[in-house]
């Protein structure tokens, strides 16, 4: 005996193979078929952010031409005693009127503050300003009328007209899970188009009936009786899976095509058919009669690829392919071919009866003896040679028909490869959450021009910060949602005003009654603020100018979708862009840094959209830094006043992973 | 090729039985063996693309498989994977040479798959793909000392394997 190590022991395990259990190739299979689910969910995401675009617009729209026409007599109320300041240019006579009364509302509101004005002017004061009032209930009444409107333009928007043109996919993968199912038992998909183009190609594609006793198309009867049909009926109940325990597939399906001229159809007819388990009965009266005048490349794949892993399979145990045609080219030699019977005792497999020209029959014996020949990997066939086990070892024959198969499948296939290119690789379970913390600076930008008292709104920094987390749909796409404090500025520099409390002799009427009109509120009643068209025709001695910051404070629940366009090593690039809404906080108005209240004017809730480019790169496994220049539009910051409403932002933050 | 179920299942029926061997030498048990089995043949569908036609293709199919091999091993088992050290005292002892007869494959898989996760894995890499202790140390992370370590144990508890049943003769 010879002296071994332990490494020439085992050396004999060095090629050690083993042949996996059959069910492992159909997992397999699933799995690769399973990223079109995840495609799905990608096209919905899609189409929420497409309508959450559509919903936005004409809301924004709204706003943006509601700030041209709003009446600023829908802020005087009584109860503020506010200050004058503004005057907004309307064109139309009706808000003219309104403009002229709200200066002496605001006069009176202004008297009635002070308490320095005579009541008699006050009396008559009140009366117009009970005009206003109705005038401000008129506004309201066409405001909601907007509102309606717009409400009832959504839905006009999401009207979809599903053209039946073309029945590209009639029950794509339909997943059908419970027990006794029985699949569209009466169904009659009748395509009668005289000249369907490209139509019917995909009909029952990929159905999944996992549970019992299915009985799947049990009594269709799927007619296509087109007069010239291009290419159509392409792949009719096309990768039918069907794992459980007595499936009846087609048990009494007609498929009747019965095209005068048909181009290059039906090509393939249940088309790997999937049926692991016990007591399948495939095809077992199916009658495909394919009655074709004229069939040149036609019907080439019948039940081609059919996979019988269980026991007792009855292949096309009463199959009768009808073929009666006169010119036969190309036909029946690829029947059946690379039919896999995984178990012994497939007791009636390919027992055809087929009915073929007695030349073909000749070609066809030929060529079982050479598959009998070539098949002996199957260890127990009862019947040996009936069954085929599948050929590594092709003919020439074979081989070109193998050739022209996969031409033909790749043909079928094309689109979904196109799809599937585009189509993310599986993530794993682990990592599809992540936690952002960040904070950041923000510029608010005045990109309209917009003035307030006649000087340009500045841009103004703020600074943010937030939480989100993060949730990935797949390497690809993500949507990520949280809270974030973030502060919209503006900034008016020389903004001429009026302090009330260094002047005793202060009379806000004199002014008033010479100046174009006042639309901006502050709350804090000390300060008048001017603009400049007032600013001339007023006494100049008592007016100063300062710069006027103000600044609203938002707690923001953003909600994102956002999209990987670089992944490398540690480095990720994903574009961003949502929406968000926003509660207001904090609203400060600062003259020369001195607080003078709030902006009164300030909506309470605000809504915009996001847009923003998240560069990430990973520091400790699944800590990652990230820089984010963003760009948010506010749309609408304030009411009846123009303010800055984008923002530049950038945002520097940490994601953590889990 | 990447969605052709044709050219697909015949790299399939040509390459799995040495590909699930391999998942079988390093897998403790059947069913984790099956599972990296399907997932690492997903991948190889999925990046058959990605293949450049340099070197073998069961090569490049290989190092696939053991790469998610790995993956999976380093994910069930964190503890201890990397706490052997070498030790000289130990792990330099002399090999023994044995004398047995020809033992049939399967109980040799047995042995193996009997053997920890880390020195299985060690033991895998070093006798079978016949890396070298520095590779071995790159791909899982450890020292090198570590490998040799792993690699010493796992010939030590085979052997003692060996020794247990009847047909062998001491040298």
């Amino acid at each position: 005996m010879k002296k071994h190590k332990i490494e020439d022991i085992f050396s004999s395990m060095e090629d050690f193979s083993s042949v996996p259990p059959p069910e492992l190739w159909s997992q397999i299979e699933e799995k690769l078929d399973k990223p079109k689910k995840k495609k799905r969910v990608i096209l919905w995401w899609s189409a929420a952010a497409c309508l959450l675009l559509g919903l936005m617009l004409p809301s924004v729209l709204h706003f943006s031409s509601s700030d041209k026409q709003t009446n600023p007599i829908q802020n005087n109320t009584l109860e503020n005693n506010s200050i004058v300041l503004d005057q907004k240019e309307n064109n139309t006579e009706k808000t003219n009127k309104n403009t002229e009364r709200s200066i002496e509302n605001d006069i009176n509101n202004q008297s009635k503050n002070n308490n320095q004005i005579s009541s008699s002017e006050e009396t008559i004061n009140q009366s117009e300003n009970q005009l206003n009032k109705t005038q401000q209930t008129e506004t309201v009444g066409s405001d909601s009328q907007n509102k309606l409107n717009n409400n009832s333009f959504a839905p006009k928007s999401n009207g979809t007209k599903n053209s039946l043109n073309n029945n590209t996919t009639v029950a794509e993968k339909s997943l059908t899970p419970v027990k006794e199912n029985k699949f569209n038992p009466d169904s009659k998909n009748q395509f009668s188009g005289s000249k369907n183009g490209q139509s019917n190609q995909t009909v029952a594609e990929k159905t999944y009936v996992p549970a019992k006793e299915n009985v799947f198309n049990a009594a269709s009867k799927n007619q296509f009786s087109g007069n010239k049909i291009g290419k159509t009926n392409q792949a009719v109940a096309e990768k039918t899976y069907a794992p459980a325990k007595e499936n009846a597939f087609n048990p009494a399906s007609k498929n009747q095509f019965s095209g005068n001229k048909t181009g290059k159809t039906n090509q393939a007819v249940a088309e790997k058919t999937f049926s692991p388990n016990q007591a399948d009965r495939l095809n077992s009266a199916s009658k495909s009669q394919l009655s074709d005048i004229e069939k040149r490349n036609a019907d080439k794949v019948l039940a081609e690829k059919t996979f019988n892993a269980g026991k007792q399979n009855k292949f096309n145990a009463g199959q009768k392919n009808q073929i009666s045609n006169s010119i036969f080219e190309n036909i029946p030699n690829s029947k059946n071919n690379n039919t896999i019977a995984f178990t012994g005792s497939n007791s009636g497999l390919n027992g055809n009866q087929n009915a073929v020209n007695s030349n073909k029959e000749k070609q066809n014996i030929q060529k079982t003896s050479t598959d009998k020949s070539i098949a002996s990997v199957q260890k127990d066939n009862s019947k040996g040679n009936t069954a085929f086990t599948n050929v590594n070892v092709l003919t020439k024959k074979d081989s070109a028909q193998l050739a022209e198969l996969q031409n033909l499948e790749k043909g079928i296939v094309t689109p979904e490869e196109e799809k599937k290119k585009k189509e993310d690789k599986l993530l794993s379970k682990a990592d599809k959450w992540a936690l952002q913390v960040f904070a950041g600076v923000a510029n608010s930008e005045n990109y309209s021009k917009n003035k307030t008292l006649g000087n340009v709104n500045d841009s103004k920094q703020s600074n943010s910060y937030g939480v989100k987390t993060q949730y990935k749909i797949n390497k690809k796409w993500a949507v990520a949602s949280g809270f974030k404090i973030n502060e919209l500025g503006q900034s008016v520099a020389n903004v001429s005003y009026y302090n009330a409390k260094n002047s005793a002799l202060f009379t806000p009427v004199d002014y008033f009654a010479q100046s174009a009109g006042p639309t901006q509120f502050t709350s804090d009643a000390n300060y008048v603020l001017v603009s400049n068209n007032a600013k001339e025709a007023i006494n100049s001695s008592n007016i100063q100018t300062g710069n006027l910051d103000q600044n609203l404070r938002y707690l923001e629940m953003p909600l994102e979708v956002s999209y990987s366009i670089f992944n490398r090593k540690k480095t990720s690039i994903n574009l961003n862009t949502g929406a968000f809404v926003g509660k207001l906080i904090s609203n400060n108005v600062a003259l020369d840094g001195t607080s003078i209240g709030e902006n009164i004017n300030a909506n309470d809730y605000v809504y915009g959209s996001t847009l923003s480019s998240t560069i990430q790169y990973r520091v400790y496994k699944k800590t990652n830094v990230f820089v984010e220049p963003a760009v948010n539009y506010y749309a609408n910051p304030l009411n009846s006043q123009s303010f800055n409403q984008f923002q530049w932002g950038l945002n520097f933050g940490l994601n953590v992973n889990f | 090729m990447k969605n052709d179920r044709e050219g697909q299942l015949k790299i399939y029926q040509l390459f799995s039985p040495v590909l699930y061997g391999i998942c079988l030498k390093y897998m403790k048990n059947e069913d984790d063996a099956k599972d990296v089995f399907q997932e690492a043949f997903v991948i190889v569908f999925q990046k058959i693309s990605q293949y450049k036609f340099e070197g073998s293709f069961e090569g490049w199919l290989k190092r696939i498989f053991i790469n998610k091999l790995i993956e999976t091993l380093n994910k069930k088992k964190k503890e201890s994977f990397f706490l052997d050290v070498f030790d000289p005292d130990t792990d330099f002892v002399e090999e023994e040479e044995l004398e047995v007869l020809p033992i049939e494959q399967e109980k040799l898989l047995e042995y193996i798959r009997d053997l920890p996760d880390q020195y299985r894995t060690v033991f895998n890499l070093y006798v079978f793909e016949k890396m070298k202790h520095k590779e071995i140390a790159d791909l899982l992370k450890i020292s090198e000392g570590t490998s040799k370590s792993n690699l010493n144990r796992a010939k030590h508890i085979l052997q003692k394997k060996i020794l247990s049943i009847k047909n062998f003769k001491t040298a």
